[in-house]
């Protein structure tokens, strides 16, 4: 017994005597099982390469960039009334901003990390995504959309291609004006809850700028450019979430792109110009109904704005675990309640890892059950908002509004500056009432 | 009149250019479509049929056809991918080549045609039967979401929060049966305890544990819910606890109450007070003391010792398989100790604040220091036996200031000193060629020595019922009765550790060998009981848990053992990481540190 | 009429101006509020190769079509095995460079031999899909030295990392360029 002892000794020291050079073990399972070797014959030890990310103050330049191309667009629209102009500066949006930045300088997808910032203490925002974000929303408060103009490679690429441009009538475009309002507030949900930034996840065009891209992406991003040939800039119109807030500024901006130089003469030969609808033709009294009529509807839609508001919460309410389970961890709390009586072999990868892990479940579904109330909140409100947005439109359809003359709504005018080639009138003609 | 015609005619032709690329671009779009499909087809990764063709390889090395074969299709495969990919980023180049190309000469027609727009309208609508419209169609739309939302909502029906609440209940529900649990055991086994140890000599009741401060740490073996130093309350290997599980699998995360990972390595126990747990971690150059929640697993804190004054700039060399912070720390609830391979000792109080920290000096052992430390009456105990100056060192708990501080004339050990009641008498053993001694633990003073053990010391002595066991390799396992201290009262050397530290009762002496025998002597006679083989080398020494006997082994597997006669098995659990250090309970639960992991195990 | 029109007009215009400066104020604000807690470092991915479980998503999921993640080798860690787990199959019959013998399935690691016993081991970037097979053979069997990594010259940096969604064990993380990339043993050389 004592020889084999002995025996067992020596394996013992043999073992020692490998792992002696060994000075450090390496956190977290890292185990230098193999020292590292003595070579004899002068081999040097090849350093690890780094990969480096462009720099940061890239991000400064293009934030300079941006703020450049926006001035421009400005005086190219306001002052100089080029179309050309802008057209060559969306040819430049589109290579820089598209296909050399691969468009990932986007003041749209910022909207959810200014959100993640706002809403979460561990979640930093690089300075430069603050002022991507602020930049072109402080110019559409004084001149209007001019990111939308030629600055944005989405809306540039979308601009470029829209050749044979249907109009489509204004109860349509009232309609699906609405989608990017429940995008926006779905987006900054989940953002707001760290759960995904969907923004950025279904960017159509991101895909072809890259020239990689899943499947998917790409289908869809062609799908919305063969789209975009004849119903000009769907995405921008339909879809984009920043041009909620850029239409919210862009309506109070101070100095709005017009058609006319001067006073408008109603020619109506910019009449069907605008590839967006976005002319807000003359209106005159009598082609309205009666009066009473419709201070009544106003009032009904004023009166039911709240109970809107109360639906869509209610909604909201009963979605809220639907939407919730878009989260990572929420998701896994679920599949590992389901999985958790299955054998090792029927669960899945997350199910198998996190217990790998070895995360208390109390911890675990804590978190889990408080990232589901943060959504029960978020969903209310978000219902709650989409209400306000429905009864809002609905009142201001009500509403008659009667003009003189040819107007970009301010709102939805991309100030493409297509319209002002159309106009007749000359900065310095004298027009006579 | 020419003019037009000229662009007419160029019109046309730009058209006819604008056609034809678009049915460029078409053609290209079809081949990437095909392409792509191909590429879903031809991932590299998962190639199942080259898999299978290997396997059958391996079973057939001499087939040198299906070697052939192999490599063939594995050349095939990847050409394919690479090939793919480079096919669809060009494609992509020729279809926006395309694109713009048609762009360009849209524009330039566009530019270039001044014509004035037709009415593009059917029929201009008045504004007012526009907002109708409008009007109706987003109502009706609202209305869809809602309803369309209504529904999926009530399909669905997750109710995910009152199931998480439901799982968050269950699993609080489960702590707190446990506790109701550990405070009775609390009494049951402070019953036990006063009926078979003499009364301590000042005997303080720790009820709520928590970060309360006590004078002295003499407790009845085992008896508290806290676990101070290494192998228990006086470093017996004996915990009286009831609760404590007797399975577990970390495969399958049967009673893994949580599992962390150690960020620095180390070979050396936990030790508990109250809801913390701590341990230490050190490589060559970084040295830490880790706080954990026991409940939780959650860091409360942790602390890196440098900057201390004398330290030397490398740390000694030491053996992989003591590593940097073999010795287990010690906590009295006031705070927490800890020494390291370099001889770095601090003190750090509860809360992580630094109280004090010096240098013992570099110890000069060929394996690296990995004695722990022992806690008596606001003394910080280190067996410092180090080559040619052993010495035994009582530190001021609260200040690190040296107390006592006794020569020893024996080798250099690497075995921990454990503390002994004899008839009211409070001693600190010690164990290291040539011999086992007493000292009085507040003089310093030797009390009595016995030459009964040799060799590079590494177990340290177990105590039961008056009597000392101390046992090396190459040496023997010795029995002295404390009445009679100078003498052995049997010795036997079949089967002799050199790592492990033995562990005793009233009835059984229990060796286990680092090669994976374990042996059982009777406490009394000496004679050999019962042996097992456990096939695994054991580095972590056995505990007595009540009236079990738990043994670890190498690879993390835990044996427990009925004590009584044969010593039926009566659980084999894992976890999933290489154990060298020693197993800590406190309060029902079990913590287990690995290379990797720390591991609570308790009832779920 | 024209008074009380040009009245009306200017009224709007009061009001408006009331409600644009308001917003430009609110956005200082917000703009104000959130450079408090902004990084002026830009901020990148980073993959932890100490809680990677190598579970191959990270070669499907990115959205580049041949992933931005891949696998990097810390040569200080490395021990230069004749049989390493991450170049060689666990059952392979010869310690060559043979197909049916090697781990990666794109052939991007180069063996070279440097003396008896040692080979140096070289991870081709170009042909490195990032599915970690020999992060799993080397952490199984070796040092651990091969760990997955962003290449942060390939990687387009995602707002939200595709990868990180869907990565198992959640070693993906935002941080700052200073810290994005994160080997384990690797030793800066002077």
């Amino acid at each position: 017994m004592k020889k084999r002892n002995k025996m067992k000794k020596q394996y013992c020291i043999f073992i020692f005597l490998i792992l002696l050079p060994l000075q450090s073990l390496v956190a977290d399972g890292f185990t230098q099982r193999f020292p590292k070797p003595d070579f004899e014959e002068g081999y040097k030890i090849p350093e690890t390469q780094i990969a480096l990310a462009r720099s940061g103050y890239w991000e400064y330049f293009d934030v300079a960039l941006l703020t450049f191309l926006l001035s421009i667009l400005t005086w190219l629209v306001l002052k100089k009334r080029s179309r050309n102009g802008v057209l060559l500066i969306s040819v430049f949006t589109l290579l820089y901003f598209g296909f050399y930045r691969e468009g990932c300088i986007c003041p749209i997808g910022s909207i959810q990390n200014i959100t993640a910032a706002l809403f979460n203490a561990d979640y930093f925002v690089s300075f430069s995504t603050i002022l991507l974000f602020l930049i072109p929303l402080i110019f559409s408060l004084f001149f209007g959309r001019v990111f939308c103009a030629g600055a944005c490679p989405l809306g540039a690429i979308q601009d470029l291609i829209a050749f044979k441009p249907m109009p489509l009538k204004k109860w349509v475009q009232s309609l699906l004006g609405l989608i990017p309002f429940i995008y926006l507030a779905l987006a900054i949900l989940y953002a707001a809850t760290r759960s995904d930034f969907i923004i950025c996840r279904y960017d159509p065009f991101v895909a072809l700028f890259r020239f990689s891209g899943s499947f998917l992406m790409i289908a869809i991003g062609v799908l919305l450019l063969l789209i975009g040939m004849f119903i000009a800039r769907p995405y921008c119109r339909f879809f984009c979430p920043y041009g909620v807030l850029l239409n919210w500024t862009s309506r109070f901006s101070q100095k709005h792109m017009s058609i006319t130089p001067n006073a408008c003469i109603e020619c109506k030969l910019c009449e069907n110009s605008c590839p967006f609808g976005a002319i807000d033709k003359p209106q005159s009294f009598k082609l309205y109904e009666k009066r009473n009529v419709m201070v009544q509807r106003l009032i009904f839609y004023a009166l039911i704005t709240p109970l809107l508001m109360f639906a869509g919460a209610y909604t909201g309410a009963k979605l809220h675990e639907n939407l919730a389970l878009v989260n990572n961890k929420v998701s896994l709390a679920y599949e590992f309640m389901n999985q958790e009586g299955l054998k090792e072999a029927e669960q899945n990868l997350e199910v198998r890892t996190f217990k790998a892990l070895g995360t208390p479940l109390e911890t675990f579904y804590k978190n889990a059950s408080d990232i589901v109330r943060q959504f029960y909140i978020g969903s209310i409100i978000m219902g709650a908002f989409l209400g306000l947005v429905f009864g809002l439109t609905l009142s201001r359809l009500s509403i008659p509004k009667y003009k003189k003359g040819y107007w970009p709504n301010k709102g939805t005018c991309f100030s493409c500056a297509r319209c002002i080639d159309y106009c007749p009138v000359k900065p310095n003609s004298i027009i006579k009432k | 009149m020419s003019k037009e015609n000229k662009y007419l005619w160029l019109h046309k032709l730009l058209y006819r250019i604008a056609f034809i690329t678009s049915i460029f671009v078409v053609l290209i779009c079809i081949l990437m479509l095909a392409n792509f499909l191909q590429l879903k087809k031809s991932d590299p990764v998962n190639q199942k049929i080259i898999n299978t063709l290997v396997e059958r390889l391996y079973q057939n090395p001499d087939d040198h056809e299906l070697r052939a074969q192999v490599r063939e299709l594995d050349l095939l495969a990847r050409k394919a991918y690479f090939t793919n990919q480079w096919q669809i980023k060009t494609g992509t180049y020729l279809a926006l080549a395309g694109i713009a190309i048609i762009t360009i000469v849209f524009q330039w027609i566009i530019i270039n045609t001044k014509k004035i727009p037709e009415s593009l309208l059917p029929e201009a609508q008045p504004l007012y039967m526009n907002n109708k419209n409008a009007r109706k169609w987003i109502a009706i739309g609202g209305s869809m979401i809602l309803l369309l939302a209504l529904v999926s909502a009530w399909l669905t029906s997750l109710q995910l929060k009152d199931k998480f609440n439901e799982k968050l209940v269950q699993n609080k529900q489960a702590t707190a049966s446990d506790s109701v649990l550990q405070v009775s055991d609390n009494i049951d086994s402070n019953i036990a305890d006063s009926s078979t140890i003499t009364i301590s000599a000042n005997p303080t009741e720790i009820k709520d544990s928590n970060n309360v401060p006590t004078e002295t740490i003499i407790e009845e073996d085992g008896s508290k819910d806290n676990f101070p130093i290494f192998r228990g309350s006086m470093g017996h290997g004996i915990v009286k606890q009831k609760g404590i599980p007797l399975s577990w699998d970390a495969a399958s995360g049967k009673n893994i109450l949580w599992k962390i990972t150690v960020p620095l390595p180390g070979y050396n126990s936990p030790v508990l007070w109250g809801r913390n747990l701590f341990i230490t971690g050190a490589d060559a150059n970084k040295r830490e003391v880790y706080c954990y929640d026991k409940n939780d697993g959650k860091q409360l804190w942790k602390v890196e010792v440098k900057n201390i004054e004398g330290s030397p700039a490398v740390a000694p060399k030491v053996l992989a398989e003591t590593g940097h912070a073999a010795p287990t720390a010690a906590t009295d609830g006031n705070g927490v100790y800890a020494v390291f391979s370099n001889g770095d000792i601090v003190g750090i109080d509860m809360n992580g604040k630094l109280l004090w920290a010096f240098n013992l000096g570099i110890p000069n052992n060929h394996y690296g220091h990995s004695s722990s430390l022992l806690l008596v009456n606001g003394k910080v105990i280190v067996q410092y036996d180090q080559r040619n100056a052993a010495k035994l060192i009582a530190l001021n708990s609260k200040t690190g200031k040296q107390i006592w501080s006794v020569n020893r004339q024996v080798k250099a050990s690497w075995a921990s000193p454990i503390l002994i009641k004899w008839e009211r008498k409070t001693m600190i053993i010690a164990a290291a060629e040539p011999y086992v001694a007493a000292y009085d633990p507040e003089t310093g003073n030797e009390i009595w020595k016995n030459n009964c053990i040799g060799g590079e010391v590494g177990p340290s002595p177990a105590y039961a019922n008056g009597t000392l066991f101390t046992v090396n390799d190459y040496s023997k396992f010795a029995a002295i009765k404390l009445s009679d201290p100078t003498n052995t009262i049997w010795t036997n050397d079949e089967y002799l550790s050199d790592i492990p530290s033995p562990v005793a009762n009233e009835k059984y002496a229990i060796v286990v060998t680092s090669f994976g025998v374990m042996a059982v002597y009777d406490a009394v006679s000496g004679s050999k009981i019962f042996e097992k083989e456990l096939n695994e080398s054991v580095y972590s020494s056995p505990m007595i848990v009540n009236d079990k006997l738990f043994v670890t082994d190498k690879n993390g597997l835990t044996r427990i053992f009925k004590m009584e006669e044969n010593f039926p098995e009566i659980g084999q659990n894992k976890v999933d990481d290489n154990v060298f250090p020693t197993l800590a309970f406190a309060e029902g639960k079990i913590f287990i540190r690995g290379h990797k992991y720390l591991y609570c195990i308790g009832k779920k | 009429m024209e008074t009380n029109e040009e009245n009306k007009k200017g009224r709007r215009e009061f009001l408006n101006q009331g409600i644009r400066l308001s917003m430009a104020a609110g956005l200082a604000g917000l703009g104000f509020y959130l450079v408090r807690k902004s990084h002026s470092e830009k901020m990148l991915w980073q993959l932890d190769p100490s809680k990677c479980v190598q579970c191959g998503r990270c070669a499907t999921e990115c959205v580049l079509s041949q992933s931005a993640v891949k696998c990097v080798h810390v040569y200080d860690m490395c021990g230069y095995c004749d049989l390493c787990g991450g170049y060689l199959r666990p059952d392979a019959k010869d310690l060559n460079t043979a197909a049916e013998n090697q781990v990666c399935p794109t052939n991007a690691i180069a063996r070279k031999y440097i003396e008896e016993p040692y080979f140096e081991y070289h991870i081709i970037e170009e042909l490195c899909i990032g599915c970690g097979k020999c992060v799993k053979g080397c952490g199984a069997f070796g040092n651990g030295s091969l760990q997955l990594q962003i290449r942060h010259d390939v990687c387009v940096n995602c707002n939200q990392c595709a990868i990180a969604n869907v990565c198992p064990s959640e070693a993906f993380s935002l941080v700052p360029e200073s810290k994005a990339n994160k080997l384990v043993g690797y030793e800066k050389k002077k």
